[in-house]
């Protein structure tokens, strides 16, 4: 019997006119569209330089800046007017203004004393956009500085060389990164609401009623309609695992058996969420709209796109109840640090706690309305 | 209580404020077709609901086979067939795998059974792979009642089967319900249409809740209390407005082409009721004795 159950799920299942596509596209866009969507690495940064000094050194200090390959350079000597007007229209995003008394700066003998007759102005719109060229600039202005300062300016300031190095993502590569989380947010989406609202609609036909009046226990039908969400997360997982490999040559250096575990867990807290949902919903609209509602919460607040680190403290207090995080946090450190189970067992046990909590609330609630 | 299959006793169910079921009580014997007759509203499907173990009564009991139906509903659930008055089979499952999917949810087999549905099985055999979506209605309502005679229930409870079906497949359906009675199996059918009643061993009528009536077809017929007459003519409206204002009439009502007036023993007769039709300058009408239907009977207890 249970056998069969599990037959007309996946009988289903492969005749809905979008699911067996959608799963087979979901891996695809996951690996070779979206990273490229959601990378945060900032090039082409558009910059207008103004030159007061008209000397050999700012010209040089203007070439250093067109030639480090973050810029695009608009204008090489703008009237100070036309820069700040090209700002406010958008049109750029950074202004380089050198005044004069840039050339006697760096042959001041002295060694630096007052301030740099340097000009950094940096379009904040798109904060992180901003924020970005302007650590741009500054790294170009201070190195050339430094590079052309008359005096040694060694004895006067000692310095410190701090030279960073890249732990488990040497090269900062932002595809790398959002792989995982990427698959995290694809799990929940194709396997965690589905079932749930598979089983509001089987509640809209009215033959949800037809079973009920059978032998067949509701767990037991409800436990068989998870079994082709969990088949199909596992090979959602795995495809992309396997893409990411043959696309980019990244390979998981954590186990598999903690990712296998992981996605199970996170499925079971997901459905029971779902199934939550779904006691309460009289129509599949009405849980749609709901399952959105919390999906755009999870999704936001799950660290996947965003750093948690970098979020208000009340903020970050929410995320604790997000069952995401915990699977995101896990996702990204199997898959970059190559870590395991035992590394990572807060987040499971985070994750099993939600789902236990939510999975009593649903079993209760499911009880009482049939 | 006897042995019934089904016995109701003092059933209520309401939903919030709204009361469903008011004290009903009914005793249904083996191998009869029962029929449930009322309105829309009336609450008949929440007394499908609450036998078929879907719901819980809020007072009372019923039994079903002798089975209680909230201590035994798994054992109840074993030995009915119950077919909904919507159509819930799976749409995109076949006639041939919904048919086999609900054999083996009670654990038997198509072809353990075939006897049982062969009657029915074999006017849809024909398109056994084509989808239940793309069935007629009148096939739809076929493979439904195999559905729930696949596992060779022993109460078989359809809830309004015949609403919005043709008059010729509705026939054909009672007719296949008189063919399954014939092999034990116990029916009760509910339906908002007074002219079925008389195609039931027993009927019951059901009003707001409230059992008004039980007995035969023919017993309810002949206790309408009432002699009944029916008037025709050209304006209806006309001769509905002057037979109620005739002294004596307790009720009038349009029946299709025809008013029905229920008069009390004594009261006024049909030369009566046409001197007043005349009276009123309506010409051209005729009155006549006739024998009260199910629907009269109906509208004199409710």
């Amino acid at each position: 019997m249970w056998k069969y159950l599990v037959k007309k799920e996946f009988k289903q299942f492969l005749r809905d006119p979008g699911m067996p596509g959608m799963v087979l596209m979901f891996p695809f866009l996951i690996i070779l569209v979206f990273p490229f969507a959601t990378n945060m690495e900032i090039r082409n940064v558009r910059l207008v330089m103004v030159d007061n000094d008209h000397s050999d050194r700012s010209h040089l200090l203007m070439e250093k800046c067109a030639s480090s390959g973050w810029f695009e350079v608009l204008d090489v000597n703008a009237a100070p007017e036309s820069a700040q007007a090209l700002m406010d229209r958008g049109r750029t995003d950074a202004i380089l203004t050198i005044d004069n008394g840039f050339s006697q700066y760096l042959e001041d003998t002295r060694g630096g004393g007052g301030s740099v007759p340097v000009g950094i102005k940096v379009n904040t719109v798109n904060g992180t956009r901003g924020s970005i060229a302007g650590q741009y600039l500054n790294t170009c202005v201070t190195g050339f500085i430094s590079d052309n300062m008359v005096s040694s300016s060694a004895a006067a300031m000692p310095g410190f060389d701090v030279s960073g190095s890249y732990r488990f993502n040497p090269y900062l590569d932002y595809k790398l990164y959002m792989i995982p989380g990427l698959i995290v947010i694809a799990i929940t989406m194709m396997c965690g609401f589905l079932p749930a609202l598979n089983i509001v609609s089987e509640k809209e036909k009215g033959t949800i009623e037809q079973i009920n009046v059978t032998p067949v226990k509701k767990t037991a039908f409800i436990a068989c309609k998870m079994v082709p969400y969990v088949a199909v997360a596992y090979f959602m997982v795995f495809t992309c695992l396997l893409l990411a490999y043959l696309v980019f040559g990244y390979s998981c250096r954590g186990s598999y058996f903690a990712i296998i575990v992981y996605t199970l867990a996170h499925i079971l807290v997901m459905a029971s969420f779902g199934l939550l949902v779904s006691n309460f919903s009289e129509n599949t609209q009405q849980a749609m709209f709901v399952i959105w509602f919390f999906s755009m919460i999870f999704m936001l607040m799950s660290g996947v796109f965003t750093p948690i680190e970098s979020m208000p403290q009340w903020a970050k207090t929410i995320t604790y109840a997000n069952p995401l995080r915990y699977f995101a946090d896990a996702m990204r450190a199997i898959f970059l640090k190559g870590c395991g189970i035992r590394e990572t067992w807060p987040d499971l046990a985070c994750l099993l706690g939600i789902g236990s909590l939510t999975m009593t609330w649903a079993v209760l609630s499911y009880k009482k309305t049939a | 209580m006897g042995n019934g299959a089904i016995e109701i006793l003092g059933v209520s169910k309401s939903y919030g404020k709204t009361l469903a079921l008011d004290n009903v009580s009914l005793e249904i014997s083996k191998g009869e077709i029962f029929g449930l007759i009322g309105p829309d509203g009336a609450g008949k499907t929440s007394l499908f609901r609450i036998l078929t173990t879907l719901t819980l009564p809020d007072a009372g009991t019923a039994t079903v086979g002798g089975r209680d139906v909230v201590r035994d509903y798994s054992a109840i659930r074993c030995s009915i067939g119950y077919m909904p008055g919507h159509f819930a089979l799976y749409q995109d499952l076949s006639v041939e795998e919904n048919l086999k999917f609900y054999a083996t949810v009670f654990g038997t087999t198509i072809e353990e059974n075939y006897d049982t549905i062969r009657d029915i099985y074999s006017q849809i055999e024909m398109f056994r792979d084509r989808r239940a979506r793309d069935l007629s209605g009148g096939m739809k309502q076929k493979l439904a009642l195999c559905c729930a005679l696949v596992h060779k229930p022993s109460v078989l409870f359809l809830d309004e089967p015949t609403t919005g079906v043709d008059a010729v497949s509705r026939r054909e359906f009672w007719a296949m319900l008189g063919r399954i009675r014939e092999s034990g199996v116990t029916i009760m059918v509910s339906t908002p249409y007074m002219d079925e009643a008389g195609l039931c061993d027993r009927i019951a009528l059901i009003l707001g809740g409230r059992i008004i009536g039980t007995g035969t077809p023919e017993e309810i017929v002949s206790g309408y209390p009432e002699r009944l007459y029916a008037a025709r003519g050209g304006n209806m409206f006309g001769i509905l407005k002057v037979l109620r204002g005739v002294e004596g009439v307790t009720r009038c009502s349009s029946f299709g082409c025809e008013c029905h007036v229920s008069v009390p023993e004594g009261g006024p007769d049909e030369k009566v009721l046409l001197r007043a039709l005349a009276e009123a300058g309506m010409t051209g009408c005729s009155v006549e004795p006739i024998k009260a239907g199910i629907e009269d009977c109906f509208m004199s207890l409710s």
